[in-house]
């Protein structure tokens, strides 16, 4: 209880503020009541723009236009001048001025213009008070809800993909809530989660990816949660602006959404509906040839005839999933109000795998006076799951797993009279036989989650802006995983039961304060101060049982062995951030943050975090002749520097050496873990440097946006593997060093602009080069990479480190006597390697560089859009193939040519232990979408409108990839194994029809 | 007025950072500390309890099964890159093997818990009298168990663990002199200072007789060193009819089940992996330790014995194992051949009585009566006596049964090489033995 009182003196003392607040009303007292009537309508087209939210400067008094445009906006004040902004994302905000005197009804008619190179975007991010990107001295990215409306993507980080530059999303595993990993400008961790920071309306989001069940490596990450549908926009903020508003936990970025809100007016509904179709885009070539040997002796080559099957003819299926979406919005009074329903159930083209997610969402905006409002919102979602495990990076239970470790002359259909599925391998130890995975084991995960936020904003005096955000996250995750008695799996024959749950409560406390004001004609000021209370409780259990009854699923059918984890992490900060506008055209911004985390020592607590930023609007300058700026219209030089940290990298207790308590037939014992603490940890520093340039041609048609960045993390932490001999096996410690350099740009162009016709081509570009060095003893191998992922000194994070082929000095290979291929080792003997094994680096998962294109063409009512993402230069290491084309297994395709005597007997066995032979070009365009939308506006609807669209999600791929798909990882989303194909499911290919309805 | 919100708001940060400031200690709650567990009374037991634990669990699993793959008692099964090496064995033999990572690791770990106990029991005040001296004896027991399992597959290593990953090695002579160092310690403060019942309540539990186990290992590892006499006094102070093994739980299985059954990995070999000249047909044993169904080359062998159930106890030693180094004692310090005799013949024709039921049910030895004759007869007592104890490699050597480079039928290493991660940081790690 008594760790309860800073709290309770920190909420009452947050409740006297807002009491005082409410005393100082009679101040705004004498006002009339104004109406401000109009009509918003699009330069171009002349079309009603509905959604703009129009608000009056420096007051919390805003509304929004109707369906067909127009808007009432009514207000208590006292007579006088007004500005009055319009705003809505990719035009470019107006502002108009308004004089208020004895007239309380005003008309007032704005058309707005289309931002098409969106450089004038409002930017509320990393800045005290919401900005125009132009004057920020960094790169922020912003993705509309417009942007990802017919993307048809599962989750939030899903959509973003091909959507923003700097950033590389790679979809882990195609199953259908399979795990996604964001990376932003590169890695910038190796202990921690590598995502950004999400934050939905305030609120600081859950986003890990717990294990619950052993599911080969797959698994979710918990923005698969959060229905994409509610999202009104998002800004990315993927360099040093993160460091003062989110210094602590910001150094892999942030990503802050905001969810869509009422407008006032009367309620308009939306729903829609989607059907999807989603089949596996490739499968594996598999072994047809009808003999095998009879033995494995190297000079017998007698073979025996068989039958082969393919198995994943039993594993993949076509499969079919639908969406559905309603929300309802609306207010007056001072109030809007959005509230909105959705259900998502898709199957994984793994047979018996599906995703089913539902969810309500509610958002209130109240305002109680016209200085004062609040909101609050709520999602409970519950996601659940049939999983199906796959990969198998320690568990050899999965259906892929059984697939490539099977001898596929072994009929796989369970015997019919008996129902019993046979092992599908002649060895032995039993193999899973894949259909009895599919058939007969019973993986699930549920989600039960609920996002809550309030937010209080008040504009007491001109200028000043003050806001408080509470925001709650707790979520409940329950994975059970069976396998029943008698069965073909290597280690469970005698059943397994596992129950794990995790409940997670996150609460983030943030107060921002700003003031805005013009110290002189050419210099404008905003000042911003800030805090946050943050904290993460953690409470996870987990039974395995084995040794199961014949019926009963549950935990308590077998000898259960349970495990418990508490963990407990509090962060708070606080920062003061000042901007200087100089003459609209020379903006300056430095802040200052200190953080403290309850994750470190008492030394290395409080860490303080600088960061400064400038932007120059050449094209501001008085010698920008209106010729130029017909060509080169805007022309913005940016730069910016700045610290983060990462202040939960660690678990919360990693710095100590926590024995391991057992009971010892009887006897209470604990002894000595592998992990050794260290009590001097401290947290990963990361500085980084980024210029760049927002340019604008054409009267605004073209706009390109280029950054250069480095960014190096010192102190880096690392789980290093400690010598044997000291009793330990790994210790965290502040060691290696890490850079990320690269640039990134993208251009839209609007070559088309007419009336009815509009070609938008967005194009990013982002290439990104990381390295890490001073690792102890040079090499750090990683788990979740079967030992062949390490950090090398000089090498980019993650590299393959691994054998290699013994060559000749022309580089031919070094063949033994019996002509098989061969590692290298240190020593030559008689011609042959000799001694202890070589490794050395094979292969590199980071592409050089990622693209994306994307071509939206609306015409009349016909929209098309079509987006290509493309990855270069990434390797993949392919351990299926590895598996699959070995005599022991055999399944695969590249076994036949041993079988048909093309390569000597024992080929096969050679190559599996060389892992250069497994490196492949993981280079690949995809279609990521390709949409057609036909919008009708029928007469029933009235201002309303229907949307009708056929959409594809990855339906090719050009890439030389043997593997089913260079994308997905079997290490999911760990932050340094990428790359690392292990029968992990490919993303599927999906076709998507839906309508949409709103009025 | 924005001067007061201004106030305002900045005290309200200054709560805010002030009132939660002692938030920032979380405990864990989830398991002890070095802190907790180094200083206090019940952490130093607990720990001695731990290592019991450890060993009898992750420290057999590993000691017990990989050198007897490479010993040929048992065959590895399993496609597993660990498995496949250590069945192959051989000069290629590779430095990354995590199997003998595991070992090495394990027994460091062993080692330096035992040190941990050493270093710290007899600062609390609170541990006193035959509790200090039993658990103090009984981490340098452990200590010597580390150390001579290491000398049984290593050539060199270190005899103290380092924190600062620069242990220093030396030969696997002088490990063994330390390991019997350590437990002649532990006979003289026992004997100064017997154990506590405090000691044997919360430390040693039920079927433990600290000073028998220290005389069986102190035997085993004179043995080893070719310190017949000490051999001959140690094994003879042992008590054959104290029943000391290993207890386990559903939290703590017993791990020659969990390896023979779960993981699966290895099978036993017929007769018990020894030359058909070498296994004598009808020895009892075989059908305690194995369950063959089939025969000829379609039989299939499984663990059973001390592997077949998952909370079955495992002996801490073979009281037989006493009477088998008297015997081959005797005859390495040129003894009497038929005081010799006698106690191979004993271990052979037991029929009843054993107390952990390893009977071998044989007629008497009917051979030569030659030291070299009889030698050969203590191993293959020894081997099938003491299937799957790991001391099969060990004698093999020490016995110099056929042996790699030229023969790999009995064992396919002599020794093994130090594990990568080992040499990775540790410069003073020595050369890899060539087999």
């Amino acid at each position: 209880m008594k760790k309860n009182q800073p709290i309770k003196v920190f909420r009452l003392s947050l409740f006297i503020l807002f009491l005082s607040l409410f005393s100082v009303g009679s101040l705004f007292a004498q006002n009339t009541p104004y109406v401000i009537k109009g009509v918003v309508t699009d330069g171009r087209t002349n079309q009603p723009i509905p959604g703009v939210t129009i608000k009056v400067s420096n007051k919390v008094i805003e509304t929004s236009s109707t369906a067909s445009g127009s808007f009432e906006l009514r207000a208590s004040l006292p007579a006088g001048k007004y500005e009055l902004t319009f705003n809505y994302l990719g035009y470019t905000q107006k502002t108009a001025s308004v004089d208020l005197g004895s007239q309380s009804a005003v008309t007032l008619n704005v058309s707005l213009l289309e931002d098409l190179v969106r450089l004038n975007e409002i930017i509320v991010t990393g800045t005290s008070v919401a900005t125009s990107r132009k004057t920020l001295g960094n790169a922020i990215s912003t993705v509309g809800a417009k942007d990802f409306a017919n993307s048809n993507a599962n989750s939030i980080d899903q959509a973003l993909s091909g959507k923003i530059s700097g950033a590389q999303i790679t979809q882990n595993s195609g199953n259908p809530a399979g795990g996604i990993s964001v990376r932003l400008r590169g890695t910038s961790t190796v202990v921690g989660a590598a995502d950004p920071l999400y934050i939905i309306d305030g609120v600081i989001v859950n986003n890990s990816s717990t294990e619950l069940l052993d599911l080969g490596g797959y698994a979710q990450n918990r923005l698969v949660d959060i229905n994409p549908a509610d999202i009104e926009s998002m800004e990315i903020i993927k360099g040093a602006a993160a460091a003062a508003i989110y210094g602590s936990r910001a150094s892999n970025g942030v990503v802050q959404i905001f969810t869509k809100k009422g407008k006032e007016g009367k309620p308009q509904y939306n729903f829609s509906s989607t059907f999807k179709m989603s089949d596996v885009r490739k499968t594996l070539e598999t072994n047809t040839y009808p003999f095998r040997f009879t033995n494995t002796i190297a000079t017998d080559l007698s073979q025996v005839p068989v039958e082969r099957y393919d198995f994943q003819d039993g594993i993949f299926r076509n499969a079919y999933g639908t969406e559905n979406n309603l929300s309802v919005s609306g207010g007056g009074n001072g109030t809007q109000y959005f509230v909105s329903a959705n259900y998502l159930f898709n199957q994984g083209i793994i047979d018996q795998s599906d995703f089913s997610r539902v969810g309500a969402r509610a958002r209130v905006d109240q305002r109680l006076n016209d200085w004062l409002k609040i909101s609050a919102g709520m999602n409970y979602v519950l996601s659940s799951s049939h999983e199906i495990p796959n990969g198998g990076l320690n568990e050899a239970y999965g259906a892929l797993t059984g697939f490539i470790f099977s001898n596929n002359f072994i009929n796989p259909a369970a015997n019919p009279n008996t129902g019993v599925y046979p092992s599908t391998s002649n060895a032995a130890v039993q193999r899973t036989n894949p259909l009895e995975a599919i058939n007969r084991f019973d993986f699930q995960q549920r989600t039960s989650r609920f996002i809550g936020n309030f937010q209080a904003t008040a504009t007491p005096v001109k200028g000043l802006s003050i806001n408080y955000v509470l925001g709650y996250d707790n979520s409940n995750q329950i994975g059970t995983g069976y396998i029943p008695v008698g069965n073909t799996t290597p280690s469970y024959n005698a059943g397994y039961s596992r129950r794990a749950d995790k409940t997670s409560f996150l609460l983030n406390n943030d107060l921002n304060v700003s003031y805005q004001t013009k110290i002189a004609d050419w210099l404008e000021s905003t000042t911003g101060i800030g805090g946050t209370v943050q904290t993460e409780k953690i409470f996870q259990s987990g039974i395995t049982a084995t040794q199961l009854g014949l019926i009963g699923q549950t935990t308590n059918n077998g000898i259960a062995i349970p495990s418990e984890f508490r963990s407990d992490i509090n962060v708070m900060g606080a920062f003061v951030q000042q901007t200087f506008g100089i003459k609209e055209k020379i903006y300056l911004t430095g802040a200052a943050r200190y953080d403290v985390s309850s994750v470190f020592g008492t030394s290395n607590r409080g860490q303080f975090y600088p960061k400064v930023s400038a932007s120059y609007i050449l094209s501001n300058e008085k010698f920008w002749s209106s010729q130029l700026s017909n060509v080169l219209s805007s022309v913005k030089l940016r730069a910016s520097y700045g610290q983060a940290g990462n202040l939960t990298a660690i678990g919360a207790y990693d710095r100590y050496s926590s024995y391991i308590p057992v009971n010892s037939a009887g006897l209470p014992s604990v002894y000595s873990p592998t992990l050794l603490g260290n009590a001097g940890i401290k947290p990963e520093r990361q500085e980084e440097i980024e210029v760049g340039t927002d340019l604008s041609f054409f009267k605004g048609r073209l706009g390109v946006e280029f950054s250069y960045y480095k960014k190096e993390v010192k102190d880096l932490l690392l789980l290093a593997n400690l010598t044997p001999s000291t009793g330990y096996s790994s210790q965290y410690i502040n060691v290696g060093t890490m850079t990320n350099k690269g640039f990134e740009m993208m251009v839209r162009g609007v070559p088309v602009l007419t009336e009815k016709v509009k070609w938008d081509v967005i194009a990013t570009y982002s290439k990104n080069k990381n390295v890490v060095d001073n690792i102890p003893g040079g090499v750090l191998t990683f788990a979740g990479g079967f030992g062949q992922v390490a950090a090398v000194n000089g090498s980019p994070l993650g590299a393959f480190y691994a054998t290699y082929f013994a060559r000749n000095a022309d580089g031919s290979l070094l063949l033994t006597a019996g002509g098989l291929p061969q590692t290298e080792k240190v020593g030559r003997t008689g011609g042959q390697p000799s001694g202890a094994t070589l490794k050395k680096v094979i292969g590199d998962p980071n592409p050089d560089w990622i693209g994306s294109l994307i071509n939206e063409v609306s015409v009349g009512k016909f929209s098309f859009r079509a987006q290509l993402d493309g990855s270069f230069g990434a390797d993949v290491f392919n351990f299926t193939r590895r598996v699959g084309d070995r005599d022991l297994y055999g399944g695969l395709k590249g076994y036949e040519e041993e079988l048909k005597g093309q390569v000597p007997k024992g080929h096969s066995a050679a190559v599996f232990s060389i892992f250069e032979n497994w490196i492949e070009d993981g280079s690949f365009v995809k279609m990521r979408e390709l949409s057609v939308s036909y919008t009708l506006k029928p007469k029933f609807l009235k201002s309303g409108n229907m949307r009708v669209n056929l959409a594809g999600r990855n339906l090719f791929s050009i890439d030389k990839y043997s593997g089913y798909d260079p994308e997905v990882n079997a290490a999911g989303q760990s932050s340094a194994v990428r790359g690392f194909d292990f029968v992990e499911v490919p993303i599927p290919r999906q076709i998507i029809l839906g309508f949409n309805v709103n009025f | 007025m924005k001067n007061i919100y201004k106030i305002k708001a900045g005290l309200l940060l200054s709560i805010m950072l002030v009132a939660n400031s002692c938030k920032m200690d979380t405990v864990n709650l989830n398991a002890p500390t070095d802190a907790d567990v180094l200083t206090t009374r019940a952490g130093i037991i607990g720990l001695s309890v731990g290592l019991r634990q450890y060993y009898s669990t992750n420290g057999i699993a590993a000691s017990y099964f990989y050198p007897a793959v490479t010993g040929r008692e048992l065959q590895g099964v399993a496609t597993f890159t660990n498995v496949l090496e250590l069945e192959a064995g051989g000069t290629q033999f590779p430095t990354a093997n995590g199997s003998i990572l595991t070992l090495w690791a394990n027994m460091q770990k062993l080692m330096s818990m035992s040190e941990d106990i050493i270093a710290n029991a007899g600062k609390i005040s609170t541990l006193t009298g035959g509790t200090l001296s039993g658990v103090i004896a009984h981490a340098k027991l452990y200590k010597a168990i580390a150390l001579g399992t290491l000398a049984t597959s290593f050539e060199k290593s270190n005899i103290n663990t380092d924190k600062n990953g620069k242990a220093v090695f030396v030969t696997r002579q002088a490990v063994l002199a330390e390991a019997i160092r350590l437990l002649n310690e532990a006979i003289t403060e026992l004997n100064v200072t017997p154990v506590s019942a405090d000691f044997n309540t919360t430390v040693a539990g039920a079927n433990f007789n600290l000073k028998d186990v220290i005389y069986a290992f102190n035997a085993r590892y004179n043995l080893m060193a070719g310190n017949n006499t000490a051999a001959i006094t140690n094994a003879t102070a042992v008590n054959l009819n104290s029943k000391n093994q290993f207890g386990y739980s559903s939290v703590s299985v017993n791990p020659l089940w969990n390896t023979s059954s779960i993981l699966k990995y290895y099978v036993p070999r017929a007769g018990f992996g020894l030359p058909t000249s070498l296994f004598e047909a009808g020895d009892l044993r075989e059908a305690f330790y194995i369950t063959t169904t089939g025969s000829g080359t379609t039989a299939t062998r499984t663990l059973k014995g001390f592997a077949a159930e998952q909370l079955g106890s495992v002996p801490v030693y073979l009281p037989d194992e006493m009477k088998l180094i008297r015997a081959e004692a005797i005859l390495r310090s040129n003894g009497s051949t038929t005081d010799a005799l006698t106690l191979i013949n004993q271990v052979r024709t037991q029929t009843t009585g054993d107390i952990f039921g390893v009977n071998a049910g044989l007629p008497a030895y009917s051979g030569a009566e030659t030291k070299d004759a009889l030698l050969l007869e203590v191993y293959r007592q020894r081997a099938a006596e003491l299937y799957l104890t790991g001391q099969r490699v060990e004698d093999s050597r020490r016995f110099d049964r056929p042996g790699p480079p030229t023969n790999t039928t009995e064992r396919n290493r002599n020794f093994y090489p130090y594990p990568d991660q080992e040499r990775i940081t540790n410069p003073n790690t020595p050369a890899d033995p060539a087999i």
